[in-house]
């Protein structure tokens, strides 16, 4: 047994505290004083979810807590002493008192005496903070600049709590403190030298080359990529590819670099694909606005749930999570078992937004040029109009017979399985012989604006020209272009899918409650390879998910690896869709009797019909027997072959983009709500679409056709929202200060953090809506205030009453984020490669990471010297330096990291191979520079890693350092080439804590 | 025999600070392993509870010992018998029951157990062939039998078994043991993984603190020369010590200068720490003190390599525990049969896993015991989930949720006792069924803690290892 010492439980015994009441505020603040109390103590059982309600009584409302109950009521304004809350909290009975003694939650003497005031009072009520729309004072006066403005609403707190600010800091420190805050990177010593020449605009010049620095694009992109969860890799036992991620990241460097405006930015996240006029690339010309919505789709993935419909839950309430704490700091997961137990967030809200993500689709989306593709396709349709022409008139000069077998209609054979079927069932889901999409839907231009009844196509490299028959065909143009054909949203009632189709490299696949992952062993039966130059019959068996929602899309390009692919020559042709209980060996037959010879009068007859572009599938299949017949003739004519040149050339130009996963639309899904979060347990009621009620905002006219995205979106931008710009000021002051007005800074709800400084919240936000949502303009105005600049050292008087330093009474000191700090090593050592975007630089592997989905081959140390934001982000395999420097795990929205402090950080800057090379290369670039002296080294190292001069009792310790490790005593003649020296001089600047933190 | 390891004796707030005046110890540094319970509000981590807490009653117990059988053991096979199954071999599953859809959904037929049970020790406990050197400890031993997760997949059963949820990110079981009461040594972590070759599916996530301050991550030491990254310097000592004593010069320099802030000082103190781990984590895989007689007990001369490797995992673990680390869990040893997942080929991929476990497991029990430290020390033994009573196609058997074995020994733990009760076929549980909840509520309840009450604010709920659920299972404590 364990021996335990009084002292044990010496910490657990209440201290009685005694409330001076001269301690209470003059007027008590519903808001700031009281609904705190209740929340942390009450609302379990008598806030917002009835489910958990006890007694009958809230006390989240007016209305609630004022209420009649058997004996009295919880609280009568003005009077106290008959509120029978305050018996309540005040009681000692075990059985009577509140909190109830199983909560092991008491009320301090403060608190109680705090409430006991506000009833007398008047027990005033008012809604959470962040539910009413923020506002200026009317009678506020206000600086013309919001700098200055910043100053005075900081300047107002100080005063009010009696505290001093500290001095400005020094020019160097705050050349620093903007460089790393703004780019993430130290500043060099050329801008040191530029920066700090003390004239009166120096500073502002300065903030304003940082922010036109590309890497600030870099910095700022990586925050908002904390916030969702991005990654590469989706995790679990494989860690499979996530489609096109990096393209997102590099989206958003883009976007903040060119300032994106945050509503723009909002809107192309929730809703990029449905944007009417999408910004594009400024040189590439593709479609910007659709990258953002892969945001959505950054989760994890598993390849082989045992349950495809809780799969699903998982993954949107994911999505859930992380759209609602991003853009608007409230936590709607909590309320997917029942409503919030804190916020006015009922479960209805949760499944709006989840009928949302339902309705949406995600796919494979081409980033082309747009308008390459305009011209590039006129140009093909023109010359393929030319070529048909020509060849026109060439088969007509050919005058011998033909034969063909004749096909079968596809009707008829569809109606004869309806007979021969024991169930007697087949229903056709898409038919795109007739010239229509029907219900169906494209994405993408490689299926042209409608099926075709004539395509030709040819193929150059098979020397293969043909005319398609009437079908939805993704070569309208050329092959190798993305597009993908989505069935609408139906319930699979029967065993079979069945598409008639043929194609090269391409897919049929039936998405089974959005599930992605198709592969064996479990759903390998949901997806075709279509690799066949003939019609032939593609049979998914879906027996296993009847009652599932599905849709089916076909598309060309196939997933290896549940990474899609598209080769060049890929494509698909598909006739029919049709779903029975038929056997799943069902073979269509292209023929049904030998061959008929067709004379030259019907020849004549066919080759007329596709002149006037109305063949029939018969015409079609004489025209084709010709052109068989007559390759040799039509390779060699030479108006043929330009035209065919000029289209190859054409089409050159479209394949071959850069693919991304991204939203499209789906039908509009509701969801029932899941009773306890159960998707084994679902209500009968649907719950429509709908923006998050307690913004208040009109939700009547909300749409319910597709997914309502769009409506969403303009929910969060709406002018009466009150959430949306306070949450991103918030998010912008926390990454310059380190800390936000509000602290929690995904969460606005009741459980977060009170702001330190509403009326400064509200002004910013009103302040930047104004000024069109700019980020840089609110940054470079927070960077010109006083605030800011203030120094890092706290004015002694203030320790005692403001030691964290709420007020702002000085600069918070911060150590840098993982980034930043592995970044400033490699600027340090001058390996710092600058270029931008593309693929991820591979991740460098230790034996200590081991585990499945391990990458073949390892990236190098140095992760190719690329700036941090550039490195793999695999789930399973995350760098083991940026977690151990706090860099989150990618599973939720992440405003705001830890800042730890363990051994492996230690370890890491001391032993870590990576800093010991990077402290060679900076020791090796220190000798190669003959001309300066010992100290005018040691002074350039300093001003590289500290963006400072260091004191001359800074130089003696390093000379003495570099003394003591050669042993006692080194002359200035053989310290100069000493490689080995230098290196551990630079590696002890690495491990010196000033390099880490910032002043 | 003597305990060779600190006392438990907690110390109060001014003990602490009085400690504090000694050596190159600070307050803030000793919170910098967890070694204080519930962080500490002086280390300069400001996410982290405002209230500091202490355990919530006595403990029993002070260190785990988490035997990880990565893949999922065939509850069937090992610790639960079914002789029905011998009976009706071959015979179709869906004549006998409800089927449920698995993994691989590749049903078989009824399949018995290639091994034969016995009864041991004086709670007549059943084992089977599989294990006679654990056969050897059953009175030592309190045996679940009606264990079930809610994933049938590998990755979030693990995430389940680790976390309390099926989810990424969530903090592992360690991390919350760490996190609530610190550990013991102020020279190496509180939540040590010694890493047996196989890392589970999900990846070292399963051991990470998720949204818990870093301080609380398992440290995973590998059976290498080198057991952690960057533990070892790769510079003579003496350049090392000059260096140190250069920065330490200059960083407090600058802190004198800056107004001290606690961040930037525990930072300092951070560096003499590691400096410390250099030397005490590579001592600790240094068996030379241990005796002949120990290292054959736990199997360091067996001819099965696996065997070897695996019985040093177990020793390494009881070091940990002397030296009063918290939380230690040991993944398995790599057989070649892709963990305890047999699919296919049950007969010798159960038989090769249990030979490299068992006589280790049973050697760590014994000596512990011998030590007097098995009575403070909780061991546990479970994989995420079991295996199906019918075949995956001939001679393999598929993921089974809903019911499976696992045990506890040592502090606090009814010995020779069997809890809970599955039906003739071992498929599904009919009495006393448990969660992982459970698991994780009883053993932070051996640890002194309520779990109800061990609490992390994150996304606005104030969440627990085990989430909303989770009771004390009364009936395997003492």
């Amino acid at each position: 047994m364990v021996l335990l010492s009084g002292l044990f439980f010496a910490c657990t015994e209440q201290s009685v505290e005694h409330v001076d009441l001269k301690d209470l505020p003059d007027k008590v603040d519903f808001n700031y004083h009281i609904r705190p109390i209740l929340a942390q103590n009450c609302f379990l059982c008598h806030g917002p979810d009835p489910s958990s309600r006890q007694g009958d009584l809230r006390l989240d409302t007016y209305e609630g807590a004022t209420a009649d109950l058997k004996n009295g009521k919880a609280i009568i304004p003005h009077n106290a002493g008959n509120s029978l809350v305050m018996d309540r909290v005040s009681s000692s009975d075990p059985d009577f008192q509140m909190p109830p003694p199983e909560m092991k939650k008491t009320l301090t003497s403060k608190e109680i005496a705090l409430i006991e005031k506000w009833i007398n009072q008047g027990a005033e009520w008012k809604e959470h903070w962040a539910f009413i729309k923020p506002t200026i004072e009317q009678d506020a006066i206000l600086e013309k600049e919001v700098s200055k403005q910043i100053d005075v609403y900081i300047n107002q707190k100080l005063e009010q709590k009696k505290l001093q600010s500290s001095r400005p800091a020094t020019t160097y420190q705050l050349i620093r403190r903007v460089a790393y805050l703004i780019t993430g990177l130290p500043p060099t010593v050329e801008e040191l030298e530029q920066f700090s020449n003390d004239t009166d605009d120096s500073y502002e010049q300065m903030v304003d080359y940082y922010l036109a620095s590309q890497r600030y694009g870099e910095r700022w992109a990586r925050h908002w990529m904390d916030l969702v969860r991005y990654a590469e890799h989706m995790g679990h036992e494989f860690d499979y590819t996530i489609n096109g991620a990096p393209l997102y990241r590099d989206y958003l460097i883009r976007a903040f670099n060119i300032d994106l405006s945050y509503d723009q930015l909002v809107k192309e996240h929730l809703a990029g694909d449905l944007i009417e006029d999408p910004r594009l690339h400024p040189t590439e010309g593709y479609n910007e606005s659709i990258i953002a919505t892969a945001y959505a789709n950054l989760g994890e993935g598993k390849h082989s749930p045992v349950s495809i419909k809780e799969e699903e839950s998982i993954r949107i309430d994911n999505m859930i999570d992380v759209t609602s704490k991003t853009f608007q700091a409230l936590t709607v997961s909590c309320a997917k078992c029942h409503d919030h137990k804190f916020d006015p967030i009922p479960t209805t809200d949760y499944y709006a937004m989840y009928g949302m993500f339902e309705s949406t689709r995600f796919g494979p989306k081409p980033l082309t040029d747009q308008r390459l593709i305009k011209t590039a396709s006129q140009e093909i349709l023109a010359e393929k109009e030319k070529a048909k022409k020509a060849i026109i008139q060439l088969l007509k000069s050919d005058q011998t017979d033909i034969a063909i077998s004749e096909s079968i209609d596809i009707k008829q054979f569809i109606e004869a399985q309806s007979d021969q079927s024991n169930n007697n069932f087949v229903k056709i889901l898409g038919d795109f012989t007739q010239g229509s999409w029907g219900n169906w839907q494209t994405d993408g231009y490689a299926f042209g604006e409608a099926p075709t009844s004539q395509n030709l196509s040819i193929d150059l490299e098979n020397n293969k020209i043909e005319i398609a028959p009437s079908a939805a065909t993704s070569r309208t143009f050329t092959s190798g272009l993305l597009g993908t054909l989505r069935s609408p949203t139906f319930i699979i009632e029967h065993d079979t899918i069945s598409v008639l189709a043929k194609g090269k490299e391409s897919s049929i696949r039936v998405i089974v409650d959005n599930f992605q992952l198709i592969q064996n062993p479990l759903y390998g039966s949901l997806s075709k390879l279509v690799n066949s130059d003939q019609y032939e019959m593609y049979n998914l068996d879906v027996s296993m998910l009847k009652g599932h929602k599905a849709y089916i899309e076909i598309l060309p390009g196939i997933y290896k690896q549940h990474q899609y692919h598209l080769d060049s020559s890929a494509y698909v042709d598909a006739q029919l869709v049709y779903t029975s209980n038929a056997q799943l060996d069902l073979q269509y037959p292209e023929t049904i009797e030998s061959q008929v010879t067709i004379a030259i009068g019907d020849q004549i007859k066919a080759i007329d019909a596709w002149h006037n572009n109305k063949p029939s599938n018969r015409d079609i299949k004489i025209i084709n027997a010709k052109l068989e017949n007559n390759k040799p003739a039509l390779w060699g004519s030479s108006t043929i072959l330009a035209s065919l040149e000029k289209i190859d050339k054409s089409s050159s130009a479209l394949v071959g983009s850069p693919m991304i996963h991204t939203m499209s639309e789906g039908d509009a899904v509701l969801s029932p709500v899941f009773i306890r979060g159960s998707y084994k347990d679902l209500s009968k009621e649907k719950v429509a679409h709908g923006f998050l009620t307690a913004t208040k905002l009109e939700n009547d006219n909300f749409p319910q056709e597709g997914s309502g995205r769009l409506a969403w979106a303009e929910s969060v931008l709406h002018p009466d929202n009150p959430l949306t710009s306070r949450v991103i000021v918030n998010r912008i002051w926390h990454h310059l200060f380190g800390q936000g007005i509000v602290e929690t800074v995904d969460n606005f709800g009741l459980q977060g953090k009170l702001p330190t400084h509403p009326e400064l919240l509200d002004y910013l936000a009103i302040t930047f809506v104004k000024d069109n949502w700019s980020i840089k303009r609110l940054i470079k105005e927070i960077l010109m205030s006083e605030t800011f600049r203030k120094s890092t050292i706290p004015m002694e008087e203030n320790l005692s009453t403001d030691a964290d330093n709420l007020y702002l009474h000085h600069f918070p000191i911060r150590r840098l984020e993982a980034e930043a700090i592995r970044d400033g090593v490699l600027a340090s050592s001058q390996r710092l490669d600058t270029s931008m975007f593309g693929r991820p630089v591979p991740i460098h592997l230790t034996e200590f990471m081991t585990g499945r989905g391990r990458p073949r081959r390892s990236g190098p140390l140095d992760g190719e010297g690329r700036r941090s934001v550039y490195g793999s982000i695999r789930r399973n395999f995350l760098p083991p330096m940026m977690l151990t420097f706090d860099m989150p795990i990618p599973f939720s929205s992440f405003g705001k990291r830890n800042t730890t402090n363990v051994p492996a950080q230690s370890l890491a800057l001391m032993n870590d191979p990576f800093i010991q090379e990077q402290a060679e290369h900076w020791a090796q670039n220190t000798i190669d520079d003959p001309n300066k002296s010992t100290t005018e080294r040691i002074e350039h190292i300093y001003l590289t890693a500290f963006a400072r001069k260091p004191t001359t009792v800074e130089t003696q310790e390093a000379i003495q350092l570099l003394q003591d490790l050669a042993g006692g005593s080194i002359s200035d003649e053989k310290l100069k080439n000493n490689l080995e020296l230098w290196t551990h001089f630079c590696h002890s600047i690495y491990n010196l804590k000033e390099f880490i933190h910032l002043l | 025999m003597h305990k060779h390891r600190p006392s438990n004796k907690p110390m109060s707030r001014r003990e602490l600070l009085a400690t504090c005046g000694n050596g190159f110890g600070s307050v803030a540094l000793m919170g910098l392993l967890g070694s204080l319970p519930f962080g500490n509000k002086l280390m300069a981590t400001p996410s982290l509870v405002s209230d500091p807490r202490v355990p919530h009653f006595v403990p029993k117990a002070r260190s785990i010992i988490f035997l990880y059988m990565d893949g999922g053991i065939s509850q069937v096979d090992s610790f639960d018998p079914k002789p029905r199954l011998a009976k009706e071999n071959g015979q179709s599953p869906y004549d006998k029951f409800e089927v449920e859809t698995t993994q691989f959904n590749n049903i078989g037929k009824i399949l018995k157990s290639p091994w034969d049970f016995k009864q041991y020790g004086e709670s007549g406990m059943w084992v089977s062939d599989l294990f006679p050197h654990i056969a050897t400890c059953v009175d030592d031993i309190a045996m679940i039998r009606s264990m079930t997760s809610e994933f049938p997949e590998h990755t979030n059963a693990n995430y389940f078994l680790h976390t309390g949820s099926g989810i990424q990110g969530r903090p592992s079981m360690g991390a919350w043991v760490t996190y609530g009461l610190g550990s013991e040594n102020q020279n190496l972590p509180g939540y040590v993984v010694l890493d047996g070759g196989l890392t589970p599916p999900g990846g070292l996530d399963n051991f990470k603190n998720g949204f818990l301050p870093a301080t609380y991550q398992a440290s995973v030491l590998q059976p290498k020369e080198i057991p952690l990254a960057n533990v070892i310097p790769n510079e003579s000592q003496e350049a090392q010590l000059a260096k140190m004593k250069y920065l330490n010069r200059l960083d407090n320099n600058l802190l004198n200068k800056i107004g001290q802030p606690d961040q930037v000082e525990a930072a300092i103190n951070n560096y003499e720490l590691a400096y410390k781990m250099q030397s005490s984590v590579p001592e600790l895989s240094n068996f030379k003190d241990e005796s002949k007689i120990t290292k054959q007990l736990y199997g360091l001369e067996s001819d099965d390599p696996h065997c070897r490797h695996y019985g040093a995992q177990c020793l390494l673990a009881r070091r940990l525990v002397e030296r009063g680390v918290r939380f230690i869990e040991l993944t398995c040893p790599n057989t070649g049969h892709d963990r305890w997942d047999q699919h296919s080929n049950l007969k010798k991929g159960h038989e090769d896993n249990a030979h490299a476990v068992d006589q280790p497991i049973a050697g760590l029990l014994k000596d512990l015991k011998a030590r007097g430290l098995l009575e403070d020390t909780l061991v546990v033994f479970a994989g995420e989930f079991g295996r199906t009573p019918f075949a995956q196609g001939k001679d393999g058997r598929d993921h089974n949720p809903s019911a499976f074995s696992i045990w506890l020994a040592g502090a606090g733990i009814a010995a020779g006792t069997v809890y809970g009760r599955t039906d003739e076929y071992g498929y599904k549980v009919i009495e006393d069924k448990t969660s992982f909840h459970d698991l994780h509520a009883t053993m932070l309840h051996l640890l002194g803690m309520d779990h109800e009450r061990l609490t992390y604010r994150f996304s606005g709920r104030d969440i627990r290892l085990t989430d909303v659920h989770g009771r004390v299972i009364k009936g395997v404590l003492s």
